[in-house]
């Protein structure tokens, strides 16, 4: 904490600040704004600990992780001009659509440029990522894979074959947020 | 490599009469999405979720924040923090590292009487755009509505 307020990032007046991290090559950050500038420390918020999460049951998932009620499936590239439907057409091939967000771009009331569909099981899902990935909408190349993912840990134990669990790490924001702000190093995980 | 890193926070809150609310999410490079909502009003509770999203998920997080270009902008000029709370939005992505610290925002009406109109107005769509795919991303996983 008072190692970070030595650390004034507008002090000089240009955003440029040289990092050195321990034994790492030189690598300059620009930070700006004034969230650098309070030390407050939140416990209460997603720094906090004891998060509810879904563990996979299902090792023949590979990676996908099952979502409470089925499995979700991400689709970008999807042109602004795309509709519920087009969406719909091509996706209900694999397997009935069970719930489908479209969202627009707040700005121009346009699609963002993607899409989530849920389909009731991983085969339904799986076929339409391996058939779909790379096929074209309304002349864009769309890229289709699955939503969400076991977490790296349980992964880890899934491939060792072994009953790796996900542990919780307690430790939140980024790079260690308030004590080492300094320490840019790289997969500090 | 430095130029992976990649951090994305964002969170809305205030101290009143029901205590400290506010909600507040955050991605990590790993694909670690963290989702937090305290609301004292009618005895509710907190919730705290945690998944996993897919690389192709961030790549799409990525691309929104990149074409949004919000790590130009500064908020010097931005409405301060006041008794109505405060937003805060944290991107570490490649080498910019930006932490913006401004007051909730009701409306353009806002954004537009603020001294820096064009920039807290890509700031004010950039979180409504983060906040519809986070909010969608909670209610598919979890099928709850987040707020």
């Amino acid at each position: 904490m008072a190692k970070y307020e030595e650390l004034d990032v507008r002090a000089t007046g240009d955003l440029q600040d040289l990092e050195m991290a321990d034994s790492q090559p030189e690598i300059t950050i620009r930070r700006k704004g004034r969230g650098f500038q309070s030390g407050e420390q939140r416990g209460d918020g997603v720094h906090g600990s004891e998060f509810d999460k879904l563990s996979s049951v299902d090792s023949a998932a590979g990676r996908a992780q099952k979502s409470i009620e089925g499995w979700i499936v991400l689709i970008t590239g999807v042109h602004e001009e795309a509709t519920e439907e087009d969406i719909s057409d091509k996706f209900a091939d694999f397997g009935p659509i069970k719930d489908l967000h479209l969202n627009l771009d707040r700005r121009t009331g346009f699609v963002k440029g993607y899409a989530l569909v849920e389909y009731d099981n991983f085969e339904e899902a799986q076929e339409a990522i391996k058939t779909m990935n790379g096929a074209k909408l309304l002349g864009q190349t769309l890229e289709v894979d699955f939503a969400f993912v076991k977490s790296a840990n349980e992964d880890r134990g899934r491939r060792a074959g072994g009953a790796g669990g996900f542990t919780s790490r307690s430790r939140g924001g980024y790079g260690g947020r308030r004590s080492d702000r300094r320490s840019v190093s790289p997969s500090r995980r | 490599m430095p130029q992976d890193e990649f951090y994305c926070r964002y969170y809305s809150g205030h101290q009143g009469r029901y205590g400290h609310e506010f909600i507040e999410f955050e991605f990590h490079s790993d694909g670690r999405l963290r989702y937090a909502n305290n609301s004292n009003y009618r005895n509710e509770s907190l919730i705290k979720k945690e998944m996993n999203v897919s690389p192709l998920m961030l790549k799409e997080l990525k691309r929104i924040i990149a074409d949004s270009e919000i790590t130009k902008e500064d908020d010097n000029k931005w409405p301060k923090k006041n008794s109505f709370g405060k937003q805060e939005l944290e991107i570490r992505y490649g080498n910019e590292h930006v932490s913006f610290e401004t007051a909730k925002i009701g409306s353009l009406v806002d954004v537009q009487d603020s001294g820096d109109p064009d920039g807290l107005r890509v700031f004010y769509y950039l979180v409504q755009d983060l906040k519809c795919l986070v909010f969608s991303l909670i209610t598919l996983h979890w099928k709850i509505k987040p707020i």
